[in-house]
């Protein structure tokens, strides 16, 4: 992994997810080790920060890919590996 | 004391339906139905209130009359889905219209579809006999009675339709079972908390906003489910073409679009059978 771009890339998530997320965190506390759970997503707050992270990278993720995802450091690998 | 009241209503209508032929029991959860208007002076007027507001019918004499109608509807509703059986195996008590985009998706092993419907016809029926193609979530909000969700539970056929719940710790599940090949059923007509404003019959209501959300994410089908009786356990399943929203960037105006198109679907069969929705619910809050 790139680790400027995925520095870059880390900052950008978190302007999304502060943007996006209804749910009361730190954000700027998150970091690639970051399990996903802990963030308090539901089923549907979860659409809504993966509909602003496409459009801030402007890729289209896979859900397949998504579902698997266990972290922040994994979602920045896949939005790497999808051009981000 | 109500809870085990309405137990043993279910109870007794359960015991009339095994005794009786097919259509006499659908008869006689009709007649449940009807006494339960009369019982039930809340929601009658709850019922009477909405029919009014959406204006199904011209006068309160009217509105009364589509409102006991779909009371003795819901009655109906709760026997066919537990003698399911006798309609999903039988084209002369139930009639299907799928467009060619929708059944090209059904037969596709690979692809999840989201089928959108309301408290309109009978519902579960559609889901079942779905259920022929691709196995069926469909998300369920526990009955406030946990003994007559329990009877019910037991009691309705299910094949490959299984009821998952409202609220769960997983949030990929639903785009878990979407990339399975699975369908998810929604019903998107009762009040959203956190859903957003969209009108349904011309008055804002809270509508839920999951099935959009996921069309947009997942980029999963999505068509609209009606199921409407035509005479006592027969029904006409028709499917809409697939809904399809382009996304813009803008979330909130995409997913608006998506639940005006849904909602004005909705609207449209109810206009046409207005006592075959349930009007007992209070959606406009």
């Amino acid at each position: 992994m790139d680790s400027d771009g995925a520095s870059e890339i880390l900052a950008r998530l978190r302007d999304v997810l502060r943007e996006s997320a209804v749910e009361e965190h730190d954000w700027d506390a998150v970091v690639a080790e970051t399990p996903i759970e802990s963030l308090g997503f539901d089923s549907l707050t979860i659409l809504d920060v993966l509909y602003d992270v496409e459009e801030e990278f402007g890729i289209a993720l896979d859900p397949k890919q998504v579902v698997k995802t266990r972290t922040i450091g994994e979602i920045i690998a896949l939005l790497q590996q999808n051009g981000a | 004391m109500l809870h085990l009241l309405e137990y043993w209503a279910a109870r007794l209508a359960l015991f009339g339906v095994d005794l009786l032929p097919p259509t006499a029991a659908s008869r006689w959860a009709a007649a449940l139905g009807s006494l339960w208007w009369t019982a039930d002076r809340p929601r009658r007027r709850v019922a009477i209130s909405n029919v009014l507001r959406a204006g199904v019918a011209g006068n309160a004499r009217q509105a009364r009359a589509i409102g006991r109608g779909a009371a003795r509807h819901m009655g109906m509703v709760l026997v066919e889905s537990m003698k399911s059986a006798l309609v999903l195996d039988d084209p002369e008590r139930l009639r299907v219209d799928i467009p060619d985009d929708v059944a090209a998706v059904l037969e596709d092993p690979d692809r999840g579809l989201i089928v959108v419907s309301g408290h309109f016809g009978n519902w579960e029926i559609a889901g079942q006999w779905l259920s022929r193609y691709k196995p069926v979530a469909g998300i369920s909000r526990p009955m406030n009675n946990p003994r007559v969700q329990k009877l019910a539970l037991e009691r309705r056929q299910r094949r490959a339709f299984r009821m998952i719940p409202k609220y769960d710790p997983d949030p990929g599940r639903f785009l878990k079972l979407l990339g399975d090949g699975e369908i998810l059923a929604l019903l998107v007509d009762q009040h959203a908390r956190q859903g957003i404003d969209a009108p349904f019959f011309g008055h804002p209501a809270k509508t839920h906003t999951t099935a959009a959300m996921l069309h947009l994410v997942a980029r999963t089908p999505l068509t609209f489910a009606v199921c409407r009786r035509t005479a006592p356990m027969t029904f006409e399943l028709t499917l809409s073409p697939l809904i399809e929203q382009q996304r813009s960037g803008d979330r909130n105006a995409d997913v608006e679009a998506i639940v005006r198109t849904l909602n004005s679907l909705l609207e449209e069969a109810i206009r046409r059978d207005p006592e075959q929705y349930l009007w007992g619910h209070r959606r406009w809050r």
